[in-house]
């Protein structure tokens, strides 16, 4: 093997530092730089800096970014976040190394050229399932299209040519020009936003300059994306959805109004030779065809029930562009409060407004703020909990692309208000567009003077920096999340002490979630009474949603608290795929729970959530159809959890897998009666033992499938899985309905069925891997499932 | 901030500012199980064993502060239940057994693997005592016992099992045989007086019990010479006579005296004796539904009736066991009946609840698979069974024993009875097979400076990578991994030894279990049940 380039690792340190905190921003340069971590560069380090060789292995072995072993020249991510697995993901990590020839046990192929390996949640869950390969999200994809998915990498992505970049810095729209407002959000962009606007762009700037194509933020409809905004001089919007890059140019042709009198009587002409000459109809007629009715009922259900606070403005502000979010209302209340000198004031509008912590559990925001603010010393740290790793989750993400200054603005205050003089932004690596956009924008509001020394132009410091995850679920954990950020392993300390009162590096720190910051500026903007007036009792404002699943209309949603299941699931997200039922939905992620579809009226607060099982969680709401086996959901999020667990304390570490263990044997019809009861009292004890919130809210999912869908359990113990998910309880057949087409014996990936033209055809189950292609791809519904 | 009071199980304690519940439970002489706590680590919250209930809530206590008022539950049911899951949970990713096989199949618990150091390091005296410590009649033993330990020994699963019994006869008969035989210690005199009528193979080893346990005994058996069956065994040429009179010898020397020629009913009665002896047991082997009235007991089918629990008859301070009780073929297990009559009797003269002992607790791994059974195999001599010539009467040469001494695989661990989670898995009665799955490989890493790492035994309590990081050991122990998987070991895979440089001796001994040891522990004695070591 050749020499190791160490000059790098030098390089790193120098630019990096040399502090024990360094270790994880360092590690991650190397594992960007090498493809995985060289034992020669990690001796390096040791050598180079503060930084203990424990630390490096305790580090780099704790974070599932960090490989020790080279990987294969492109790297392929199945996602296995909720929506993802409902869709079938293992079947498609299942036909992916197939057709990549990857020996089992191993993730890499002999030759080096693919590493196949899950990811807890790509955070793109309406697009389940999803695949990523390198830096290209490819949404909706299934078993039988995986070998083209690679063939088509390969062909474009894989042969260097590099997508371009959305990032840069645009100019703001001239006035009275009719502007195209393209979605990029990463999700939007798996879908092909991103070579829409280079397409519209390009088309634009071709065809004269009245067309201005601007980025914006998340549109929501995730559905019906790539989805445009076309907005004339006057402000009337009209929406373009499920578009294809090749369509940019009728779209422009369709707004432009060319310069010039002789151009546009051109211009006119060309277009009616168009119609009389070409086979295709004029470009106008083409785009009304694309053109979304926003008087369609499905649109008007989709968008009725919502209240925009922490997505105000969606789909019309470009995340980067400072001005238009000033022109929106931005920075009025960071320069309502900072100047005021009266913290306290902000700290009591934040309770009046009665906001609590949309990270999970719910706790009144001001009175966080007030602890912290009471803590004596001068050295206070704020946090912007980025960290969101449930899977099923993507808020915070939309949110952060989106919002990047909205969500600074929210920190400001909140440091303003608890007098810290230092912001962190702890962001997942999985979120790379949040880390760039987030990057960008302090970058600008320093550039201009408004961080740093004087924040918003008063005497107030306040410096902020981002800190990228390394791939840890627990590190959403406040405690687990500084020990992260002191550059050790992300294992949670006992509570009390709060952070607020000890946190980073022992200072008081306060630890707040996107959403919850996000919702500040407009608090203090419009009065805390106006935020108390939406929602419930207890439960005030609004809840952003990632709602995704088995639905008609996946996509972000914000609607006020209290609004109900029902509502979210049928008016809202159009109910389940035709021809399907609904039967649950998951809400809260791994440490939510399963809600039946009789509980559907229960409206969405966090104490009525709670009294059935389940918990507001971050956000991510699943919704489930009568295809879904409740035993294997339940087994789905101990298997995430129990991959997550920080493997700190007993009865997380072990507990949560022996709580696997018991799963396992229900799903491949190996389980007794006794581990029912068994799987219900580990249940509860590792709930009531575990140390911190990861272990003791992991049983909910099992305790909620036990209590509502218990007769699943019990069909498990006597061998069957009533929903045919369960591959160890099913068997597939062919039925008299064959005519012999030799659809299904081509479609097989393992040849389990011979191939027989014009004969009813076979299946043998000792080949058969359970991969529904035979049932999918037959057009006489000819195979059984039973 | 001035002492304040908390209350503990309904018991108030002062407590200091910064006091842990665990540190005030203590002062109550509350024992709250610990694995992970060392006051100079500090909590490091990862056991949760010490788990106690405030305000509906499971917290560790030694990481809980005290607080001015608090509430604390402790000793319940429910907190007893979480402490006894959080040790079966670890039970259940604990690779490796307490104790060996063969030590839990003998009847008697003799240490087995202990005894098969001693003879292969020399120590014949420390030998004969751990035989002694357990057999009653070991030169007897060593000959007539079924040996059921042989059966469980893991060897067998390569060649022959090792040849334990004959290793037992070796040192019994070394012992019987040397100027200055091994004097079992006795407990100061209790004062008391105890009967033992019947002088079998149950009755004298009630009788060996009794006199260690420091109480004053006598032997009544209607032969005129102690030994009851064992003499039909030297008639049948089994046994040879010099065996059982040395034997039977070792006891007169230990204190005990005996009757001959006395037959209940006929020469004296049960009534006398229960007045003159503050407890009487009976161990008169088999005896007949008509025999029951010169003996003064209620006699069932089986025989006498007793509590199979407390080995009491219905007779306030007389016991009854072996035979006697319930038909017993093997000499062995009458012996090991005449010990649990001691322990009761014991127990019953000291005013303590009577009731004979559980089973010595036990973590379980289980079968072997070939690669594991390999690597057990590398310590081990790859020697064939070693049996004395069938033909003649005498047992293993010295060289013979040592040398199948060597063929042990050293199955037990080096920690058994001094291992706080062995300790208090027995406290707390844990099942340590109450979670059925599939186990981890078994590993372990010698270490040239005799440090022995099986990492299947780490409980991950993180004292090792305190202990390391405080002592600023130049790379020292980490965690690596996550979640299910964390193991510990040394950086960027050095080995352990490079990873324990200064304090490998500080580490080892606080290590809660046998993860880590040296190579030399677990030669000496410990027997089992007696105050934790660590």
């Amino acid at each position: 093997m050749a020499e190791l380039d160490l000059q790098f690792t030098a390089e790193t340190v120098a630019r990096v530092g040399r502090r024990p905190e360094a270790v994880i921003p360092i590690l991650q340069h190397l594992q960007d730089h090498y493809g995985y971590l060289p034992r020669e560069a990690l001796e390096k380090v040791c050598e180079l800096t503060d930084i203990r060789p424990s630390a490096v292995t305790g580090v780099s072995t704790f974070y599932d970014m960090f490989r020790h072993s080279p990987v294969g020249k492109h790297r392929v991510r199945v996602c296995r976040g909720t929506a993802c697995h409902v869709s079938g993901a293992e079947r498609i990590e299942d036909a992916l190394r197939r057709h990549l020839q990857i020996p089992a046990g191993t993730d890499t192929d002999a030759e080096r050229q693919f590493t196949v390996e899950p990811v807890a949640c790509l955070g793109c869950c309406t697009l389940a399932p999803v695949v990523q390969i390198d830096g290209t999200t490819l949404g909706h994809s299934t078993p039988e299209k995986a070998p083209d998915m690679v063939r088509e990498f390969l062909a474009t992505a894989g042969h260097g040519k590099v997508s371009r970049s959305t990032e840069e810095v645009l100019p703001t729209a001239p006035e009275k020009a009719v502007t195209i407002h393209v979605g990029l959000g990463s999700c939007c962009m798996a879908k092909g936003s991103d070579q829409l606007f280079h397409a519209l762009q390009e088309s634009a700037a071709n065809g004269g300059a009245h067309v201005h194509v601007k980025r914006v933020g998340c549109v929501g409809m995730c559905h019906r994306t790539p989805m445009i905004e076309v907005v004339s001089g006057e402000g009337n919007g009209r929406y373009f959805a499920d578009l294809k890059p090749e369509q940019a140019h009728a779209l422009v042709q369709a707004h432009v109004r060319p310069r010039g009198l002789w151009r546009r009587a051109l211009h006119g002409w060309e277009r009616t030779l168009d119609g009389l000459l070409g086979d295709e109809p004029p470009a106008r007629e083409q785009v009304n065809r694309l053109e979304m009715d926003r008087r369609d009922p499905g649109v008007k259900a989709f968008l009725g029930r919502q209240v925009h606070i922490a997505t105000a403005s969606y789909g019309r502000m470009d995340p980067l562009d400072l001005n238009e979010y000033l022109l929106y209302g931005g920075f009025m209340a960071l320069r309502q409060v900072v100047g005021a000198g009266k913290p306290e004031e902000i700290i009591a509008t934040i309770e009046r407004s009665g906001l609590r912590g949309r990270g999970g559990a719910g706790f009144p925001t001001g009175q966080k703020w007030r602890v912290a603010r009471g803590q004596p010393g001068a050295e206070k740290y704020v946090i912007c909990n980025g960290d969101e790793g449930d899977p099923g989750a993507f808020m915070d993400r939309m949110i952060l692309e989106s919002f990047p200054f909205r969500v600074i603005e929210g920190l400001a205050i909140a440091a303003v208000a608890v007098g810290a003089h230092e912001g962190i932004f702890y962001i997942r690596h999985e979120y790379p567009l949040a880390v760039k956009r987030v990057r960008a924008a302090i970058a600008m509001l320093e550039q201009r003077g408004w961080l740093g020394e004087k924040l918003a132009g008063t005497d107030y410091p306040l410096k902020l920096s981002v800190m990228e995850g390394a791939g840890a679920f627990i590190c959403g954990e406040e405690t687990a999340l500084i020990e992260s950020l002191e550059g050790r392993r992300g294992m949670p300390r006992l509570r009390p002490p709060f952070p607020a009162e000890c946190g980073l590096w022992g200072k008081p720190t306060l630890i707040n979630n996107v959403e919850t910051l996000a919702m500040v500026p407009w608090i203090v903007r419009n009065g805390a009474e106006k935020f108390a007036a939406i929602g419930t009792e207890k439960s005030k404002g609004t809840k952003v949603f990632a709602l995704a699943g088995h639905v008609q209309r996946g996509g972000l949603i914000e609607i006020p608290m209290g609004t109900t299941i029902r509502e979210i699931v049928e008016e809202i997200g159009g109910g389940a795929p035709a021809g399907r039922r609904f039967k649950a939905v998951q809400i809260g992620g791994p440490s939510g729970g399963c809600v039946p579809a009789r509980l559907a009226d229960t409206p969405v607060d966090f104490e009525s959530l709670r009294a059935v099982g389940a918990i507001m969680g971050s956000g991510g709401l699943v919704v489930l159809d009568d295809s879904t086996c409740m035993v294997d959901m339940a087994r789905y999020f101990l298997q995430f959890t129990q991959a997550q667990s920080c493997g700190k304390c007993t009865f997380c570490r072990i507990g949560t897998k022996r709580m696997l263990d018991i799963l396992d044997r229900f799903c491949t019809g190996k389980a007794q009666r006794q581990d029912l009861h068994e799987l219900e009292r580990l249940a509860h004890q590792v709930g009531a033992g575990s140390l911190c919130g990861l272990g003791k809210t992991a049983p909910n999912p099992v305790l909620t499938t036990l209590r509502y869908f218990h007769d699943e359990y019990e069909a498990h113990l006597q061998g069957r899985c009533p929903a045919g998910r369960c591959t160890a309880l099913i068997k597939y057949s062919i039925n008299p309905q064959c005519t012999g087409c030799t659809l299904c014996a081509q479609t097989c990936p393992v040849q389990a069925i011979p191939l027989t033209p014009y004969q009813r055809h076979s299946i043998n189950l000792d080949l058969c891997t359970r991969c529904d292609g035979c049932r999918k791809v037959c057009p006489h519904g000819a195979v059984d499932v039973a | 901030m001035s002492s304040f009071t908390i209350t503990i199980d309904g018991r108030p304690v002062e407590v200091n500012p910064g006091q842990t519940v665990l540190q005030a439970a203590r002062e109550l002489g509350l024992d709250i199980p610990t694995l992970c706590y060392l006051e100079k680590c500090g909590p490091l919250n990862s056991c949760l064993v010490c788990l106690v209930r405030i305000n509906g809530r499971m917290v560790p206590s030694c990481g809980t502060r005290a607080e001015p008022g608090m509430v604390v539950e402790s000793e319940s049911e429910t907190v007893h239940a979480a402490r006894r899951t959080a040790l079966e949970l670890l039970f259940s990713d604990h690779v490796g057994d307490c104790l060996s096989p063969c030590n839990l199949l003998c009847p008697l618990l003799m240490n087995i693997p202990v005894m098969i150091r001693q003879i292969e390091t020399g120590q014949l005296k420390a030998a004969a005592a751990t035989v002694r410590q357990a057999l009653p009649l070991a030169a007897v033993l060593g000959r007539l016992c079924h040996h059921p330990c042989e059966k469980g020994c893991r060897r067998g699963a390569h060649d022959d099992p090792a040849a334990i019994r004959e290793m037992e006869r070796f040192v019994a008969d070394e012992d019987l045989q040397s100027e200055t035989p091994y004097r079992l210690p006795c407990k100061p005199p209790t004062g008391r007086r105890v009967a033992v009528v019947g002088a079998g193979p149950a009755g004298l080893s009630a009788a060996y019990f009794l006199v260690r346990d420091g109480h004053a005994v006598e032997v009544f058996d209607r032969h005129e010479h102690p030994g009851g069956t064992l003499h039909g065994c030297v008639a049948r040429g089994e046994l040879p006579r010099e065996a059982l009179e040395g034997e039977v010898a070792r006891l007169r020397d230990l204190g005990i005296r005996f009757h001959g020629s006395s037959e209940l009913g006929r020469d004296i009665t049960l009534d006398r004796l229960a007045g003159q002896f503050a407890a009487v047991v009976l161990t008169v082997g088999s005896t007949a539904i008509n025999e029951a009235e010169g003996l003064g007991v209620r006699l069932v089918e089986a025989g006498i009736k007793a509590d199979p629990n407390t080995c009491r008859t219905e007779l306030p301070n007389v016991f009854a066991a072996g035979a006697a009780v319930k038909p017993i073929k093997q000499i062995v297990r009458a012996m090991s009946e005449g010990r649990m009559v001691a322990e009761c009797v014991s127990q019953f003269l000291a005013g303590r609840d009577v009731r004979r002992s559980d089973k010595p607790f036990s973590s379980l791994m289980g079968r072997l698979d070939p690669g594991e059974l390999k690597t057990f195999l590398q310590t081990s001599s790859l020697g064939p069974r070693v049996s004395p010539c069938a033909a003649c009467a005498a047992g293993l040469s010295r060289r013979d024993a040592a040398g199948e001494a060597s063929r042990c695989l050293h199955c037990d661990c080096r920690s058994s009875g001094n291992c706080v989670l062995q300790h208090y898995g027995q406290v707390y009665g844990a099942d340590a097979g109450r979670f059925r799955s599939k186990r981890r490989g078994y590993e372990q890493q010698l270490q040239p400076g005799g440090v022995v790492f099986e990492p299947g035994k780490c409980i991950l309590c993180g004292i090792c990578v305190k202990l390391t990081e405080q002592a600023r050991e130049p790379l020292g122990l980490t965690f690596i991994g996550r979640g299910f998987d964390v193991r510990i070991g040394t950086p960027l895979d050095r080995s352990i030894d490079e990873g324990l440089q200064k304090v490998a001796e500080e580490v080892v001994h606080h290590c809660p279990t046998g993860a880590l040891c040296f190579a030399k522990d677990g030669a000496e004695h410990l027997p089992h049940g007696t105050e934790c070591g660590r």
